[in-house]
């Protein structure tokens, strides 16, 4: 790494309006595109502050600040238009969270890193509608919390209560969603609403270890720890009330339910089983890269192709994942209101999944060229008309969802042509962590935490009390600001605010 | 044998006679003569109906009269002139009407009428007349079809509200067939892309709606059949004894 003053750093960085920041070539070494960042004023003192503490002098170990990490990604082989931090970046493996970066497919240097999508593969949000309003469910709201918790497993170590067997899971590996369809378990316009119809055509179980199996069989339709949640959400405010009519919310106070989760220790496993190979051969090839946990391998080698068909795998896992728990959560709340979920209109808005490397077509320099679009902690955000997006979601654009901190509130955007243009349809995926999580633990109280939720007249049901703090809001960036910088670039629109009445916490 | 020019004269079997039957022989010769020629008078016409030997000298007789050239042919050869004899009749009867017959106007009759005679009757209509077009006009007014100025297309599109929305279907139960749609203001919605032209965006933006209601056809479709395929495979069980909460 380059040892610069931080005056020195700062001539590398160039306004390019009120909303974004340019990183020129030569703020890292051997950078083959320019870097750039979105931020509002908020969170650009936050992303400079950050740069300053690790130019002080003896600032060793630990992550790299988001914008080294977005310039080391732009120094990577293949890399095309520019590394792109989105408003909610922080210091991540590798990769910035919040980073989003394409390959060209037809360049044999290309590469594909497992630090680009993260090691919770498939990570997303999905949105479940219900025609109740607030006040059907103020009075039962924690009788429904206990009931959602009952049903979905959280927690580190959670086992689920959908019965799999080891055959069950190879199948659903290679299904995806179509497994939970075949099975009953959600209905078919669930699959309709869903990112890549919840089923990535390219997975290959048996570039999966057993090892990752192991750990993933008990764990579908569970929750999982860290900053997953399942949450009973009421819409706060609706910014564009037809997109939001095509989404079947029409009102203020219509309740809904987020769920935010992943690929459990599965994703986590086919994530670290490649780096082991990467290392191989990012030797054998003579990849260099700024960073050494920025391994990676050509897409075309076979250590990258094994990653792409395990990783769509772990992608499937978590599409099933998620399809399990809105089974569940459509049963809590059928028996709390004696009603089939049908009856309650329990319909999946979508389902979008921000930990992922996915080939696209896209426009560069006015050429159609196939990309491998790596999006960590960064979500797709398509524009009207694109025909990967639902037939229903033609006119809107494609619903981003934007899952909040725990208390605070989740927003539902769109997709524009602009963020197309600029970003490759991509845009943040959430508030975007401010503290690290040993840093939460020392700086704040659980009781505290608890305390300030039931003021806000939050439910909460939590396996762990201890991790309560780290996903304190306080921890995290404001997501509004993150939200309002996204709408101000103009790369995805505001549509929805959700605020939680209820939280289930791993 | 002789089957084009019996079948022209309307012969009640002209795809059967056999020329080697001697009965069917004197039954057609009597036949052309009963309906066709009428040489002699009905009361005179008795040595044709002969059946013994003498029918063949009365035979000879007749051809005579009827100054046949044909003398010492054989029977094929008489009786071919006599049918030509009789068609000829025929025709000097009603010459109008089978002097239009050429070969210019015999192919485009070919091409305009079907060779299957249609029991449908809408097959018979002028769809070119103008009481046609204003009844397609009226129809469409009663519908609320705003008419094209192509009357078929009109039609068309008559005929597609009547199936969608007057079918026993859709007037038993109007809420499961009639989408209730929600508006869209679509004429603000984002294009995505500019031709530079207001009227090109505009039939642009329709197109885009009619491939979105194409789409969503398509779409319902495939949910119908994973429905129908989950009603055989579907089987969701829970076992809540295998739930643990983790740490």
């Amino acid at each position: 790494m380059v040892v610069r003053d931080y005056n020195d750093e700062l001539k590398y960085l160039e306004r390019i309006d009120a909303n974004s920041w340019r990183i020129k070539k030569g703020f890292q070494p051997n950078m083959n595109v320019e870097g750039v960042f979105y931020v509002n004023s908020a969170l650009e003192k936050l992303m400079f502050d950050e740069l300053r503490n690790a130019c002080r002098p003896g600032m060793v170990g630990g992550f790299l600040p988001g914008m080294k990490q977005i310039a080391n990604v732009a120094a990577l082989p293949g890399i095309v238009h520019r590394s792109i931090g989105l408003p909610d970046v922080h210091s991540g493996y590798g990769f910035a969270i919040g980073n989003m970066a394409a390959f060209d497919m037809s360049d044999p240097n290309s590469i594909v890193s497992p630090g680009g999508v993260g090691f919770d593969i498939n990570c997303g949000v999905r949105l479940l509608r219900t025609n109740l309003f607030e006040k059907d469910v103020q009075p039962v709201k924690e009788q429904l919390a206990q009931s959602m918790f009952d049903h979905i497993p959280v927690g580190v170590g959670s086992k689920g209560i959908i019965p799999m067997t080891a055959h069950n899971l190879e199948e659903a590996l290679e299904m995806g969603m179509d497994w939970s369809l075949r099975e009953g378990y959600i209905w078919a316009e669930d699959k309709e609403h869903c990112e890549e119809y919840g089923r990535m055509l390219n997975a290959d179980p048996s570039k999966v270890s057993l090892r990752a199996k192991k750990r993933g069989l008990p764990q579908l339709g569970t929750l999982g720890a860290g900053n997953h949640y399942a949450e009973i959400q009421v819409v706060d405010e609706i910014y564009d009330k037809w997109a939001a009519s095509k989404m079947g919310i029409e009102e203020k106070g219509q309740v809904c339910v987020m769920i935010h989760s992943g690929s459990r220790g599965f994703g986590h496993q086919v994530a670290t089983d490649a780096l082991v190979q990467m290392e191989k051969a990012m030797k054998r090839d003579k990849i260099e890269t700024n960073d050494r946990q920025l391994a990676c391998a050509r897409i075309n080698s076979q250590e990258g192709q094994d990653y792409l068909k395990a990783m769509a795998a772990a992608a499937n896992f978590a599409w099933v994942n998620r399809s399990s728990m809105t089974f569940l959560s459509r049963q809590a709340f059928a028996k709390q209101f004696h009603m089939t979920p049908d009856d309650l209109d329990m319909h999946v808005i979508y389902d979008v999944s921000h930990n992922i490397a996915k080939i696209e077509e896209h426009v560069v320099d006015g050429k159609q060229k196939t990309l491998l679009v790596h999006r960590k902690g960064s979500t797709r955000a398509f524009p009207p008309h694109h025909p990967l997006i639902p037939v229903d979601y033609q006119l809107t654009g494609q619903p981003v969802l934007i899952g909040g901190t725990m208390g605070t509130c989740s927003y539902v955007l769109t997709g524009t042509e602009q963020g197309m243009q600029e970003t490759f349809g991509s845009t943040c995926h959430g508030a975007g962590r401010a503290l690290s999580r040993a840093k939460s633990r020392r700086n704040l109280e659980y009781t505290d935490v608890l305390k300030k939720l039931e003021q806000q007249g939050i439910s909460i049901r939590v396996a762990s009390l201890k991790l309560v703090m780290e996903e304190a809001p306080e921890s995290y960036k404001n997501v509004t600001d993150v939200v309002d910088t996204c709408h101000a670039a103009g790369i995805s629109k505001k549509c929805i605010k959700l605020r939680p009445i209820a939280v289930i916490k791993g | 044998m002789f089957k084009r020019k019996l079948a022209a004269l309307d012969h009640h079997a002209p795809d059967s006679f056999n020329i080697n039957d001697e009965r069917e022989i004197r039954n057609l010769v009597l036949w052309l003569e009963n309906q066709k020629i009428r040489r002699y008078k009905i009361e005179d016409r008795a040595p044709l109906q002969a059946t013994g030997p003498e029918w063949n000298a009365n035979f000879e007789k007749y051809c005579k009269d009827l100054a046949s050239p044909i003398a010492d042919g054989s029977m094929a050869e008489k009786l071919e002139w006599l049918i030509g004899y009789a068609v000829s009749l025929e025709y000097s009867d009603d010459a109008d009407k089978y002097k239009g017959q050429t070969a210019e106007n015999v192919s485009k009759i070919v091409v305009n009428v079907p060779k299957v005679e249609s029991s449908n009757p809408l097959d018979n209509m002028d769809f070119e007349s103008p009481d046609f077009k204003k009844g397609i006009l009226a129809l469409a007014q009663i519908l609320d079809v705003t008419p094209h100025p192509d009357h078929l297309v009109t039609l068309k599109a008559v005929s597609k509200v009547v199936r969608e929305r007057l079918s026993q279907e859709a007037l038993d139960k109007p809420n499961n067939i009639i989408v209730k749609g929600k508006p869209f203001p679509f004429q603000e919605a984002d294009l995505g892309f500019d031709m530079g032209d207001y009227v090109l965006n505009q039939a642009a933006k329709i197109l885009r709606l009619l491939y979105i209601h194409d789409l969503r056809d398509l779409q319902t479709g495939i949910n119908e059949t994973i429905v129908a395929v989950q009603s055989i495979t579907a089987d969701p069980k829970t076992d809540t004894k295998l739930g643990q909460v983790g740490r």
